[in-house]
């Protein structure tokens, strides 16, 4: 076996040492996939600095896993092309890319004991044995697999084999790590953990990463940037608070967030400098007016933790009737029927709130966002 | 009632081993009787004066220790060569499908092979190839390939594509990840495979008949029937020559056990 992987080594000089690049940015251009008549990728362009920590989020279907494995290699584009560090690797097999990947079904080889599971890429190298048990060791002992070495991997649970697969992708120092979803088959609470030590691991390795989920709190706590696609397009890009508190479009709007944002259709009265909807009317300040176009059909949003909820009748606020209240425990998350809208609220636990309870509302005007309804493009903030 | 199923059952499990273990014992026990022994009226089951003249016969007198080789040479270089190619083949189907290719593939296995006789005996004449024991195996691996592929293609579907992009990820070719861990994970699929094509190989006779004009090239199944001759036939040496024809297949069918058992299974449930 040691002597195959070295006679192999000897006939593939296209292989690049690990790490063997130093400044490792990915740029993707105008990357375009189609399967049949089904667009997966359109006109897909970004840059990932060295480093970074990149979270392609979407639904299921927008094309974020299409993207990672032709980043990856394993799929080839259409159109386009992937920089790497520079090179263009658009039409390189994955081996000549040298990225490390873990897989939503974390793809151990199951015939391998954990040991020579992570030793794989290594073995493939033909790095000698020593070198190989050092590494090994070295990783499993920064993942917490040290006891765990001699087992196969059907004899682990999820968060252990969640662990050797991230263990066979930071043994060696690759030019990228990329994630699909690999967090999507653990139970709720060992994703938390392990969300956290993701996050804690690529900080410390500091390797390119990008990471692929169609979990909103996974993208908003690990990436330090966040690329959301819908249908193959690139919809927006930035930071997850910058994406989270100014979302480009109705889109972004309603799939960051939970529960997610509520989204009241109406119009701009200009006249009664007032935004309005049936059964509601909001006014609106000078700039907001200024942004709005007057008469043309426009979506209010308003994130739950916006809205304001009050068991006394005030002022100018909105009344309606509590369609449902749920508890969390730290909190309570109210549905209120108000002028034919459900509109989601958060409110502090100690509230209880029968059924058909009056309730009034108030939408804090600070944190209103307004989108041009046949776009859904955001006209304001 | 629950006692009366049990003998019932036990009895038609006897009534089926018996059927079938019968015709072994008599091949067995008829290799090793006297010529006059062999067909006393009444049958004489176990008390008979054993010889071992008939086996002397076969492997010194005639040569079937040489038929034995080229049986050897025939099924095991056709299986092994059937085994590459289809193994292959089958993956490449598996994983980039064509389902003309692989339906054409299966239809030549549809045809009844006598019909293929005449114009592969005027290609082997032509090659040269007459009476050979390479004619034979790479009869035997055009035969059992389609059988291969279809085989193994089943295998390399059930298994998931994430393995061996996993592999490539970690720096194997396509063909590397073949080797190093989609071929260890479908052992038992290869073991059935090898076991079928090695059976059929084995036994085969008509191709063999055909091919086979003299010592050279003659296999056992097909020098086992020579010994039907016009005035005689010889009882006593074609089940010595059957015995020995049936242990290797025996020996292997037993040692690969294990492995057919959950080659033949898999695929059979999803999992």
């Amino acid at each position: 076996m040691r002597q195959e992987a070295s006679s192999l080594e000897a006939c593939r000089p296209g292989l690049p040492a690990s790490g063997e690049q130093g400044f490792v940015n990915i740029q993707i251009e105008k990357l375009g996939k189609r399967y049949g008549a089904t667009h997966a990728l359109r006109d897909f362009s970004l840059d990932i600095g060295d480093g970074e920590f990149l979270v392609l989020l979407g639904p299921s279907g927008c094309g974020k896993t299409t993207c990672l494995r032709t980043v990856a290699g394993l799929e080839q584009p259409d159109e386009g092309r992937i920089l790497l560090g520079g090179r263009d690797v658009t039409w390189l097999e994955p081996r000549e890319r040298d990225m490390a990947m873990v897989f939503q079904s974390y793809a151990l080889y199951p015939h391998l004991n954990v040991y020579e599971n992570i030793a794989f890429p290594l073995r493939v190298r033909g790095q000698a044995d020593n070198e190989i048990e050092r590494q090994v060791e070295q990783a499993a002992e920064r993942l917490g697999l040290a006891g765990l070495l001699k087992r196969r991997p059907r004899e682990l649970s999820g968060g252990q084999r969640q662990r050797v697969a991230l263990a066979r992708a930071i043994v060696r120092r690759p030019n990228a790590f990329l994630f699909d979803e690999p967090l999507s088959n653990l139970d709720a609470k060992l994703r938390v953990e392990m969300r956290a030590e993701l996050k804690r691991l690529q900080h410390e390795l500091g390797v390119t990463s990008i990471y692929v989920t169609h979990d909103q709190a996974e993208a908003m706590t690990l990436g330090r940037r966040l690329a959301v696609l819908k249908d193959g397009v690139l919809v927006q890009a930035g930071e997850p608070e910058e994406v989270y508190l100014r979302p480009a479009c109705l889109f972004v709007a309603g799939f960051l967030g939970s529960p997610s944002m509520n989204f009241l259709p109406g119009r701009v009265d200009g006249a009664a400098r007032r935004f309005v909807t049936n059964g509601i009317s909001i006014g609106l300040s000078p700039e907001q007016l200024e942004r709005l176009p007057d008469g043309a059909p426009v979506t209010l949003g308003v994130r739950p933790e916006n809205v304001e909820l009050s068991r006394q009748p005030r002022q100018g606020w909105l009344a309606g009737r509590v369609y449902v209240s749920e508890s969390m425990g730290n909190e309570n998350l109210v549905v209120v029927e108000a002028g034919g809208h459900r509109i989601s609220c958060r409110t502090i636990a100690e509230m209880r709130l029968d059924f058909e309870a009056p309730v009034w509302l108030l939408f804090r005007s600070g944190r209103l966002h307004f989108f041009d309804t046949p776009s859904g493009k955001s006209l304001w903030p | 009632m629950k006692a009366l199923l049990k003998i019932g059952g036990a009895c038609l499990l006897a009534a089926a081993a018996g059927t079938t273990l019968f015709p072994f014992y008599w091949l067995v026990t008829l290799s090793l009787k006297r010529e006059v022994d062999q067909f006393a009226i009444p049958p004489i089951w176990i008390r008979f004066h054993p010889t071992l003249a008939h086996y002397y016969d076969i492997f010194w007198v005639r040569p079937f220790g040489l038929y034995f080789l080229n049986s050897v040479i025939a099924a095991s270089v056709s299986t092994l060569l059937a085994l590459a190619i289809g193994t292959l083949a089958a993956y490449s189907l598996a994983r980039f499908p064509r389902p003309e290719v692989s339906f054409w593939i299966l239809s030549t296995r549809m045809f009844p092979p006598i019909v293929s006789i005449i114009p592969l005996f005027l290609m082997l004449r032509w090659a040269n190839l007459l009476d050979s024991v390479l004619a034979l195996a790479v009869l035997y691996t055009a035969f059992n390939l389609p059988f291969v592929v279809w085989m193994m293609r089943g295998f390399f579907e059930e298994l998931p594509r994430d393995l061996e992009e996993a592999a490539m990820m970690d720096g194997e070719t396509r063909l590397g990840a073949l080797w190093r861990v989609v071929l260890p994970l479908v052992r038992a699929g290869l073991a059935a495979t090898a076991a079928f094509c090695l059976v059929i190989a084995w036994n085969e006779f008509l191709f063999a008949l055909v091919v086979a004009q003299t010592d050279a090239a003659m296999t056992l199944p097909v020098g086992i029937a020579s010994r039907v001759t016009q005035y005689e036939i010889k009882w006593g040496a074609m089940s010595a020559a059957g015995v020995v024809a049936m242990l290797p297949v025996f020996l292997f069918g037993a040692a690969m056990q294990k492995y057919l058992v959950r080659g033949l299974s898999l695929g059979a449930v999803k999992g």
